[in-house]
């Protein structure tokens, strides 16, 4: 059954392609292999290529650290800030109660004690909230972390980057180069400078909108 | 038209943490009814499965963009009067003009403040007031 298959495939082949003897096709593959080979060992891309593919795994593993770092560092923040908001909540909500039961009766206010109550409170809500802003503070810690292993990334990213475009300026045909550059500018912009196709605040938003009639 | 404690956002954002950003955010300046979903897939089936008034969007999201959220959104006949806010860090001008030409209700660039967020909810909000 499978010699069938493979003689069927093999007659199909000559007779797609009758006049290209397989000796021909081999010597320009073998043409091909050779001048891609040569133009990468001339430009230098190749040791560059294989070191930077040897620090892909560990670019990976670099880059979810630093995923589970920020992501870590984020939740830390945002649930301290949810505590806080709560606690100074209360605070002005005890804070306008005391202040009806002041202006409504000073002496009473004092003699039951709900002034000393209130003190009281707010002593251990303000407490409580510069224990959540200290929690704030120290989840930053992840930057010092992450900085370095960002610095490295970066590094390796840039050396894959120049490879490949060099790579793809020698591959690519004269009149397709233009969109090899388009496609490199597609993200979030990290630096504007220079360029006209972007924005850079959201003054700048609005005031594109308003010119299309937003 | 629903009061704003009682209109209802879904927020759309591959970021769990900008999610939450926008929602806290959403909350502050009164509109607390809020849902999440991780990407346009996620969120065009929340739509359809059930009532909300307002879409907070991010562009860049696996499965469906916000693009094709948008899309998504103004072609069917049940979902198209819902206004759309886009809230992302592309920031080219063709992004904008084709999110304003494809229907979008309002674009705020990344990184953003409570001000810009309210700013751009209440402009729509008085919009809608203007049209109901």
């Amino acid at each position: 059954m499978k010699m069938e298959s493979e003689e069927t495939l093999s007659q199909r082949a000559q007779k797609m392609a009758p006049t290209i003897a397989p000796t021909e096709v081999f010597v320009q593959i073998g043409a091909l292999t050779r001048l891609l080979h040569d133009t990468m060992a001339q430009l230098g891309v190749m040791p560059k290529l294989r070191e930077a593919a040897d620090g892909l795994p560990d670019a990976r593993s670099r880059l979810n650290y630093i995923a589970h770092k920020t992501a870590a560092a984020a939740d830390k923040v945002l649930n301290s800030v949810d505590a806080a908001k709560a606690e100074h909540a209360k605070i002005m909500a005890r804070t306008h109660a005391i202040g009806k039961s002041i202006t409504a009766d000073p002496v009473k206010a004092v003699a039951s004690g709900a002034v000393f109550n209130f003190v009281g409170d707010v002593e251990g809500a303000t407490s409580r909230i510069d224990k959540h802003l200290t929690d704030i503070m120290m989840a930053q810690d992840f930057h010092d972390l992450t900085g370095q292993v960002v610095a490295k990334v970066v590094h390796l990213a840039g050396e894959l980057e120049d490879s490949l475009v060099k790579l793809l300026v020698q591959i690519v045909p004269a009149d397709q180069i233009h969109k090899v550059e388009e496609s490199l500018l597609h993200g979030p912009v990290v630096d504007p400078t220079g360029r006209t196709d972007v924005v850079t605040s959201q003054e700048q938003v609005d005031d594109l909108l308003a010119s299309l009639g937003f | 038209m629903a009061t704003p404690s009682e209109m209802k956002f879904l927020i759309v954002d591959d970021f769990s943490t900008m999610r939450r950003i926008v929602r806290g955010l959403l909350k502050e300046i009164g509109y607390a009814n809020a849902d999440e979903a991780e990407d346009g897939a996620v969120a065009l089936n929340m739509l359809r499965g059930g009532r909300f008034d307002f879409v907070v969007t991010d562009i860049n999201m696996p499965k469906m963009s916000g693009f094709d959220l948008l899309s998504e959104i103004k072609r069917d006949p049940t979902l198209k009067h819902l206004p759309v806010l886009m809230v992302t860090a592309e920031a080219r001008k063709e992004d904008i003009v084709r999110a304003a030409q494809e229907g979008a209700s309002g674009y705020i660039v990344k990184p953003f403040n409570k001000a810009t967020l309210e700013e751009k909810v209440q402009k729509i909000m008085q919009k809608l007031l203007a049209t109901a």
